[in-house]
């Protein structure tokens, strides 16, 4: 039993506890000294997983390799940054509980153990962990109606995600006798095995994992939800456990399901080709930019997805590239939506953008970067993720979804620009408050990344290729 | 040097827009001025050593991206092509700075306009010195941005705003065919190294795509991209509106950078084309159409700027036709011309509209030529080189391109040469139309503008009269090398011509009366102008309302912005809000109001809305489910 | 003979009472029909062997669960006639589509047929001379004990999240201070009170009020300063 493969995990978990008992105890607010130990329980686990040996461990039901070394890495990255992004905001709102901290800690112990999972239980069990810590901080701010209402919805449709998902997995279980990822990559090598049942139970998982990743036509909860939700807790959500989400997604259907490339391949194409597109229009009408950036969200899930669709190493890389310059950029995104508050209250309508070149320029600046990067204009990040999934795609031969991703990027450039466009070129409408060093700092850091990537990526693709290598087998 | 030729801009750029606030307006004009002239130090030597001495080179920066195959390492590649760019670019582009400190002295905000400028100039620097297609392609989109940033750079104007839009989107459109003709490239040739695409071209010659020839389709996508940027028929309409940004953004838009880039771009790729005759074939004829098409419109604006924008249109369809009979270095020896006694133009104008308190319509000015006689002089001088005529440059290049296309003796080539010969006459025309309604006749502007008319100061009045120079200049100069007897010398492999394609030899020997006749019309043109807005200056009017149908259908530009509008923007704004109104007002039935409706109905209102909503949401992804269940079980193996 | 019988009555009591369970139209019965519904499943278990589990059905989900179940519905007084209401607009499609999908699983379920191993596994519920309760022992602790921690820490987040989104602080309200109490010291004594002695013999004792006892605190203080 090599227990020590699990190392991170048990770090979180232990420190989550920890944390809890800090946070109970004490007769005073200890919201910021548990939100420190948060960020310091990621950072140690991010230490452990670059460092994890690598191997099987508790029956196979978890592994480690250059793929969950990846996946945890990046995970930890964007857990960490949405809680630094919580501290001022959740002070301000009255938010700021210690429970907060806990729940995250919780949640992305869930996303780790999903990311390392080799069976579909654990898979299962590290979803249901992510989703119910999710459910409450959706509904954190208890009093408003509208988070109430958030967490509520996605709790509702995030148990029937969940036992879809169940349900395909003990379809899949009946089918071949068992739960483990290389048995049943065994029991499908043979073709002649790879009944309708098991590929019934496929799609099942997809569905289950698509309304994780809030791929159309299972993201109906995501625009509600980002828009009710309290805004770090949408920077959370649409951060992290996206990039677990689809870090699942590659290994289910790059492992296990890796015989059955034909069927999910089609299945895959679809979604991603709805995402894209709806991604594209649904978001031109908006005008709450948290609402804006759930739909842009649901278009980049639908490029990132374009990778997976080429069932191809290039693909996978490709992928796995564009999650991680996605996590980044959204990050930064979000630190602006966090730090627009004008006289104390959270504003989240475009208009309330307007002039922010001449009242905050830095801020504007950084804005209009990620906005150009999620646009996917070179040569910030975002291009190069594009342009990976694009070649990935245009070399398995799926043009249709190359060309649609492309016309999408354009059309969803609208929308991106009328952002800057806002931001530069209209009346300001009043100054917003100080943004606090925390926001400052992950938006700086971000758009430092965004900015420069294209000046040395090989690092970035390297580990990809490395993740995408053990994946694979 | 070389590097500094182009990086010199960059830090300019980046002192006047992250410092600008600091160091004052003046310091950061003073420091992007500086920067410039030091970067056209640079790239007129480089224009020297390597196009006049004869000695490419290509210069490593970095390697920018190395995976799965796709390695592009970060290179300037000075040859002569790119060294007659960089060199025109940088010193078209130092005088517009020098120009701009005076044209821009009563604006707010001048840091930013010269970080923009100089940030733009650098970009087109980028495209010209790139290595490969993807570097390239940077500095397209680069050039594409900074077009943006500058045209709307009086954001407060409406109408700014709307054609910064409209030029970025119509640039997108063009540069998704340049997408696409890159990835075709790459499939091609497994490489965008410029160097690996050329050596190669004997190799893929019978490659196909999608049933055609593969250079075929890469030469129609590029050159589908180069229309985007430069303005020819079906992408042109942003560019008259363009005109919308400060008159030195309209000069360095239109003379020395952007509009050139699809013309560059095409000679760049002249290994290509020479094998893709279908291809030129559709350059010569968008090229030649281009020309006549937006000569007749200019014929007939009233804004001053608009006419030389429109001319502009017309002078890069004669580079396109140029280009597409195979004669790319008359293309790029026009663009060279052209840079400067259009920037002369441009600038020329802005120095009248600077005079007249902003006036633009050419309709409310006149008699204004002796109050402001180094312009008016100036204008002459651009005008002249636009019409061709005599020993001024454009007579050089214009002449040259028009014999090519005779000598193509093909029927694009002379179908190209006809709408030449035309477009000619009406350039002609409308040129002079412009100088007599600005200068001559009587004032009909208000008499307290006519009051302030004064030339402008001297730092405008330099680069027009270095520009003036150059108008007069570089066509009797340069001629010889560039497409005189010593061309091939000159070009040394940077433009490519096919062994078959021998133009460069056929255009000396044309008959006599082709290279006279552009002359003739010409002046004939000239002298038409004189008489209808000199002699008889009710005569236009009467045609006008004459010929009233023609004079609308032209005024209003063939109705292409209508069109447009009718086929692209309504139905794409009629989906978008279809999407919006099903997607989200119909089935989420308003979380946006849905707050505010809570609020005021909390109790009842609140559980039934839910409850109703989320189990459509639920029946949504139910109804995907059975929909790839469906799709798998039925197509599944059994 | 006797345990075939048994067996397909209470498949069939338990398959009866689950239809009941979704198309009963009062919510009480609906939990009552659950609860029959637990007691089948567990005489289902208790055929098959597995004793311990049967015992583990009954005691946690018909003594814990569906007694919760019933408290919830009894205190809540859901009208699902209304909450059917919605259900009915959507009826006509949902119906079609939950066709669609219920074909497509029996076409699913004509094509299964049991892993080579399964049988196998039917003959040996469990390794010989080991108990019920050991086996299941063996493998939750042992086997999964990774997956038996981590559905341990799901349970704690959910009640994290039942506390966080619930429990209000009113001020005002007075609860218990276990350790106040505790650290509490001369305030209370123990007394041997006399058989048979009234209060009015023996009188009301009381703690001192907090007035009175400040100023002896901090006379007390001042005589340690004076010490020192």
């Amino acid at each position: 039993m090599n227990w020590i493969l699990a190392l991170p995990e048990l770090v979180l978990a232990l420190s989550g506890l920890a944390i809890l008992g800090i946070g109970v105890l004490p007769k005073r607010n200890t919201h910021f000294a548990c939100a420190m130990a948060a960020v310091g329980a990621f950072l140690l686990a991010a230490a452990l997983a670059i460092g994890a040996p690598e191997g099987s461990a508790f029956g196979g039901q978890i592994v480690s390799d250059a793929f969950t070394r990846f996946a945890k890495v990046l995970i930890l990255i964007g857990a960490a940054a949405g809680v630094v992004l919580s501290l001022d905001y959740n002070a301000r709102e009255g938010l700021d509980r210690f429970e907060y901290p806990v729940l995250l800690v919780f949640a992305t112990l869930g996303m780790l153990v999903m990311v390392s999972a080799n069976d579909l239980m654990s898979l299962y069990i590290g979803l249901e962990l992510l989703s119910l810590s999710l459910y409450v901080v959706a509904a954190f701010n208890r009093d408003d109606e509208r988070s109430a209402e958030a967490g509520l919805k996605y709790f509702v449709l995030g148990a029937l995600a969940s036992g879809l998902l169940l349900y395909g997995s003990s379809l899949t279980y009946g089918f071949t006798g068992t739960t483990n990822f290389d048995r049943i990559a065994d029991a499908l090598s043979d073709p002649s095995k790879a009944s309708s049942g098991l590929v019934v139970g496929m799609v099942f998982v997809i569905v289950g994992l698509a309304f994780k990743v809030s791929a159309v036509p299972f993201h109906m909860w995501t625009p509600d939800v980002y828009e009710g939700a309290p805004t770090p807790v949408t920077a959370f959500f649409a951060a992290a456990p996206k990039v677990a989400a689809i870090g699942l997604f590659a290994r289910v259907l790059g492992g296990p399901f890796g015989d059955l490339a034909g069927q999910w391949q089609q299945v895959i194409v679809l979604i991603s080709l709805l995402s894209m597109v709806l991604g594209a229009f649904a978001a031109i009408g908006q005008s709450n930019i948290k609402r804006l950036m759930a739909y842009s969200s649901i278009g980049h899930v639908g490029y990132a997805l374009v990778g997976l669709a080429a069932a191809s190493e290039a693909g996978m890389r490709g992928l796995l590239v564009y999650m991680a310059i996605y996590l980044l950029m959204n990050l930064g995104a979000f630190a602006v939506l966090v730090a627009m508050r004008r006289q104390g209250r959270a504003v989240e309508r475009v208009e309330d953008l307007a002039g922010l070149a001449r009242t905050d320029l830095s801020m504007a600046v950084w804005m209009a970067i990620f906005m150009f990067s999620m646009a996917g204009i070179p040569p910030l990040a975002g291009f190069f993720g594009k342009m990976f999934v694009f070649k990935a795609a245009i070399d398995a031969g799926l043009w249709t979804l190359a060309i649609v991703g492309v016309l999408s990027s354009v059309v969803s450039a609208f929308y991106y620009l009328r952002i800057v466009k806002v931001m530069f070129f209209d009346e300001p409408a009043g100054a917003l408050d100080p943004r606090p060093a925390s926001v400052s700092f992950v938006m700086a850091a971000s758009g430092v990344f965004t900015t420069l990537f294209f000046l040395y990526p090989a690092p970035l693709v390297a580990a990809a290729q490395a993740a995408v290598a053990a994946l694979l087998g | 040097m070389f590097v500094g030729a182009v990086f010199f801009p960059l830090l300019g750029a980046s002192i006047a827009g992250f410092f600008g606030r600091w160091i004052g307006d003046r310091a950061a004009q003073l420091a992007t001025v500086i920067c410039m002239v030091l970067a056209a130090a640079c790239g007129l030597t480089a224009f020297w050593q390597v196009a006049l001495g004869h000695s490419s080179q290509t210069i490593e920066i970095l390697t920018f991206v190395d995976v799965g195959g796709l390695e592009v390492s970060w290179a300037l590649r000075y040859d002569t092509l790119s060294a007659v760019m960089v060199g025109m670019v940088t010193l078209i582009s130092t005088l517009i700075h020098i120009y701009s400190v005076g044209y821009m002295s009563h604006d707010p905000s001048r840091p930013r306009f010269f970080a923009y400028l100089s940030l733009f100039t650098f970009m087109m620097l980028m495209l010209v010195t790139a290595d490969n297609l993807v570097q390239l392609f940077f500095g397209w989109e680069g050039v594409g941005l900074a077009s943006y940033l500058l045209i709307g750079f009086w954001y407060e104007k409406e109408s700014a705003c709307a054609a910064a839009m409209k030029a970025f989107i119509v640039n997108r459109v063009g540069d998704l065919f340049f997408m696409l003709g890159l990835a075709l490239t790459f499939w091609t040739f497994g490489s965008v190294e410029f160097s690996t695409i050329f050596g190669s071209i004997d190799q893929h010659m019978d490659a196909t795509f999608a049933g055609f020839r593969a250079y075929e389709v890469i030469g129609v996508l590029l050159f589908l991209g180069a229309c985007g940027k430069s303005a020819q028929l079906g992408l042109h309409t942003w560019l008259p509106d363009a005109m919308e940004g400060p008159t030195p953004v309209s000069a360095l838009i239109h003379a020395a950078t952007m509009v050139t880039a699809g013309v560059f771009l095409v000679a760049r790729m002249s290994p290509v084309f020479e094998y893709a005759p279908t291809a030129l074939a559709v350059v010569t004829v968008v090229g030649a159409s281009t020309a006549l098409f937006a000569a007749t419109i200019g014929c007939v604006q009233n804004d001053i700027k608009r006419i030389i924008a429109y001319s502009t249109c017309s002078q890069l369809g004669y580079m396109f036709f140029a280009a597409g009979v195979g004669a790319y270095q008359g293309a790029i020896f026009h663009l060279f011309t052209h840079a400067f006694f259009k920037a002369l133009l441009f600038l020329g104008a802005g120095s009248v509209i600077h005079a007249m308190s902003d006036e633009q319509d050419i309709r409310k000015m006149g008699g204004i030529w002796k109050k402001i006689p180094v312009t008016y002089a100036v204008m002459w001088i651009g005008s002249l080189a636009l019409a061709g005529v005599p020993y001024f440059a454009g007579y050089y290049s214009k002449d040259f391109v028009l014999e090519a296309a005779f000598a193509a003796h093909s029927g694009v080539g002379t179908y190209a040469f006809w709408c030449g010969i035309a477009a000619a006459f009406l350039t002609a025309f409308y040129s002079w139309r412009l100088i007599i309604l600005t200068f001559h006749g009587t004032p009909r502007a208000d008499h307290h503008t006519m009051e302030h008319v004064h030339e402008s100061p001297a730092v405008m009045l330099v680069p027009l009269l270095v520009l003036a120079a150059g108008a007069v200049l570089t066509g009797a100069v340069f001629a010889p090398d560039f497409i005189g007897h010593h061309w091939e010398e000159f070009w040394r492999g940077a433009i490519v011509n096919a062994p078959h394609n021998e133009i460069m030899h056929h255009v000396h020997e044309v008959p006599e009366w082709v290279p006279l006749l552009p002359t003739v019309v010409g002046l004939s043109g000239i002298a038409l102008a004189y008489i209808l807005y000199m002699l008889a200056p009710s005569i236009p009017g009467k045609l006008a309302s004459t010929f009233g149908g023609v004079y609308r259908f032209l005024l209003n530009k063939w109705y292409f912005d209508e069109l447009y509008d009718a086929i692209f923007v309504r139905p794409t704004r009629a989906l978008a809000r279809v999407l919006w109104q099903t997607g989200d007002a119909t089935i989420i039935d308003g979380v946006p109001n849905g707050a505010a409706a809570l609020a005021a109905d909390v109790a009842r209102g609140a559980v039934r809305l839910q409850t109703g909503r989320v189990a459509s949401y639920a029946f949504t992804m139910i109804a995907g489910l059975a929909v790839f269940v469906t799709m798998l079980a039925f197509g599944a193996a059994r | 003979m006797i345990a075939a019988l048994s067996f397909y009555a209470f498949a069939a009591i338990l398959i009866a009472s689950a239809v009941m369970v979704v198309t009963s139209r009062n919510p009480v019965h609906s939990v009552l029909f659950l609860i029959l519904a637990f007691f089948n499943a567990a005489g289902l278990f208790l055929i098959a062997g597995a004793e311990f589990l049967a015992m583990i059905l009954v005691i946690v989900y018909v003594g814990a669960v569906a007694v919760l179940f019933l408290f919830v519905v009894m205190m809540l007084d859901i009208d699902f006639a209304q909450l059917r209401e919605g259900f009915q607009r959507y009826a006509p499609i949902g119906a079609v589509i939950g066709a669609i999908l219920l074909i497509e699983l029996f076409m699913v379920l004509a094509t299964w047929r049991f892993a080579p191993e399964a049988a196998t596994l039917r003959l040996n519920p469990m390794p010989s001379g080991v108990t019920n309760a050991e086996a299941l022992g063996r493998i939750l602790y042992t086997d999964n004990v990774f997956l038996f921690q981590a559905c341990g820490l799901v349970l704690l987040v959910a009640m994290i999240g039942a506390i966080v989104l619930t429990l209000r602080e009113r001020p005002g309200t007075r609860r218990q201070s276990i350790a106040e109490q505790v650290a509490r010291a001369g305030t209370v004594s123990v007394r041997s009170v006399p058989l048979g002695a009234g209060l009015k013999e023996i009188g009301i004792a009381r703690p001192p009020s907090p007035e009175e006892e400040e100023p002896k605190q901090v006379e007390h203080h001042h005589g340690h300063g004076g010490h020192h």
